[in-house]
């Protein structure tokens, strides 16, 4: 479905990412796992089209989007729900998720539609729809970005840092949420920095150190692995 | 007493209407790109120009320089403000292209410099087309000073406090309401996080140049009539409508329509009591407020949820 090879993304001359082969298949969760500054986040930039590529291809659904701009990958059925949730803050739950069915220019029944199935996915949403976003807890927050990007109907979901800054009991259902979705056929992206969280529901994976992909087979290959194990999993455990 | 009072009212009220729009003709680039048209002063001139000349070319009534008071009449008024709308709009977009683009994003403030020549540049080329006398427009609504309760208020007062307040309602009807306002709004808020919703980064700050130049024109054409067309009179009322913009919060819309009302009225309050100190007093008003409230009074405080 997507299909990274020997991806380069640079910053400058500050070199983030270093020939990155990635395989996506449909249906797949599929994990990116590594430290803080690895440069998981902007290969997932670098899909959404917010990062271009200084060398290597990418193709989706065996298409060449290389060239295509940010905002047309939406409709090419990519959506992005960005590390620290990025919510618009002063616009309304409904309003943020408006803005993420964008590029479908749906008429009022669909859009809310649309929205009613988000609300079945994310009940809590519900309750606050008329709420600016900035007055949701940073659990709701995350609901709403993932809800939003949802609304754009994506084939790939890239999910950035899911887990981040939240209490243990929501990354849970967060979680349970995100193999909800590879339920229903959406195929994840997920890049986390929870290693063990991630790998357990990850179809396949990828460990990323320093812009390298060092490591890859599936979940519980990874799960087992002894040097995932010493540097994510935080040793013995 | 009471009818200077009422007067002092609605023609602060009509100025203070006009720095309004501006106010928040400079709110829009600002929010949505981070950049500020400081040719908007020349818009301004260049507006009321256009009208007139539109004006002067569909009468045909009376000389350029002279039009008679029916040449405003009818349905030309609107027509003269749709052309000058359209027009500016394309001027927006052309300053845009040629002085923001190239700069957006980069480090130190060329865009600064390059929308001051752009404006000094349009001057120049209004000067030599339109030359330097002011000239007069009519109102539609004629030059006869009406008495309310005793005060003089001319019509065209009651028409830019009138259009001036239906734009704005309309503008913010448009933030709130529809998806291309949403869509600006989240422009606004993050370039990159509106383009991962599907949004054309690009295409909207392009409309909101467009936006933005066509109510400087406008604006030039509401205050034509009561003053004189001139290509200078642009300026100090951009001055003073960034000064209301700053004084509400250039970030906020609506906290830019009260500073620019501010501004009006205290203008013609103060002009009421002592018509040389005008500036002196608006703008110490101006310092001190910034001084408590740097951020201007309903501007963005400085705390985002992590």
């Amino acid at each position: 479905m997507l299909q990274l090879d020997a991806v380069h993304i640079a910053y400058g001359p500050i070199q983030a990412v270093a020939d990155a082969t990635i395989a996506v298949e449909p249906g797949q969760i599929v994990a990116i796992v590594g430290a803080n500054g690895a440069g998981k986040s902007t290969l997932l930039k670098a899909i959404a089209g917010l990062v271009p590529l200084a060398a290597g291809g990418i193709r989706f659904e065996g298409r060449d989007i290389a060239a295509l701009p940010a905002h047309r990958r939406v409709a090419a059925g990519i959506a992005l729900s960005p590390e620290g949730r990025q919510v618009f803050p002063d616009q309304t739950v409904r309003d943020n998720l408006e803005l993420g069915a964008y590029s479908r220019r749906l008429g009022q029944a669909d859009l809310a539609r649309a929205m009613a199935a988000q609300y079945e996915l994310f009940p809590r949403l519900r309750e606050r729809q008329d709420q600016p976003a900035v007055t949701l807890s940073g659990g709701e927050q995350q609901m709403l970005a993932i809800a939003r990007a949802l609304m754009g109907e994506p084939r790939l979901l890239l999910l950035d840092e899911p887990s981040l800054g939240l209490a243990p009991l929501i990354i849970r259902e967060i979680f349970g949420i995100i193999t909800a979705l590879r339920a229903r056929g959406v195929t994840v992206l997920l890049v986390e920095q929870m290693a063990n969280l991630a790998l357990g529901v990850a179809d396949r994976a990828y460990v990323l150190e320093t812009g390298r992909v060092t490591l890859e087979g599936s979940g519980a290959e990874l799960l087992q692995h002894p040097r995932v194990r010493a540097a994510y999993l935080g040793g013995g455990h | 007493m009471l009818a200077t009072y009422l007067q002092v009212l609605v023609s602060g009220l009509a100025i203070g209407g006009v720095y309004a729009l501006i106010a928040l003709s400079f709110s829009i680039t600002f929010t949505t790109t981070k950049t500020l048209n400081f040719a908007q002063g020349e818009f301004i001139g260049v507006g009321a120009f256009l009208g007139v000349t539109v004006l002067y070319l569909v009468s045909g009534e009376g000389s350029f320089a002279a039009l008679a008071p029916a040449a405003a009449g009818g349905a030309r008024y609107p027509l003269a403000a749709a052309v000058v709308g359209a027009v500016l709009g394309a001027l927006g977009i052309l300053l845009f292209l040629a002085a923001i683009r190239p700069f957006a994003g980069k480090p130190g403030m060329s865009w600064v410099m390059s929308t001051i020549g752009f404006g000094i540049i349009l001057q120049s080329l209004g000067l030599a087309v339109w030359g330097p006398a002011p000239v007069n427009m009519p109102s539609p609504f004629g030059d006869d000073v009406m008495r309310l309760a005793g005060a003089g208020v001319r019509p065209q007062e009651i028409l830019v406090l009138a259009v001036a307040v239906v734009l704005m309602a309309a503008l913010d009807l448009l933030m709130r309401r529809t998806r291309l306002g949403k869509a600006m709004r989240a422009v606004a808020h993050n370039p990159q996080v509106a383009a991962l919703m599907g949004i054309n980064v690009a295409a909207v700050m392009l409309g909101a140049f467009a936006l933005s130049s066509a109510l400087a024109g406008v604006g030039g054409l509401l205050v034509a009539p009561i003053a004189s067309a001139s290509l200078f009179m642009g300026m100090g009322i951009a001055l003073k409508a960034f000064s209301g913009a700053i004084m509400g919060g250039l970030d906020n819309p609506r906290g830019c329509i009260f500073g620019g009302f501010a501004l009006g009225l205290l203008e013609a309050g103060v002009a009421l009591w002592e018509a040389q100190w005008r500036e002196i007093v608006i703008f110490l008003l101006i310092i001190l407020v910034l001084a408590i409230r740097p951020n201007g009074l309903f501007g963005a405080r400085a705390l985002d949820k992590v």
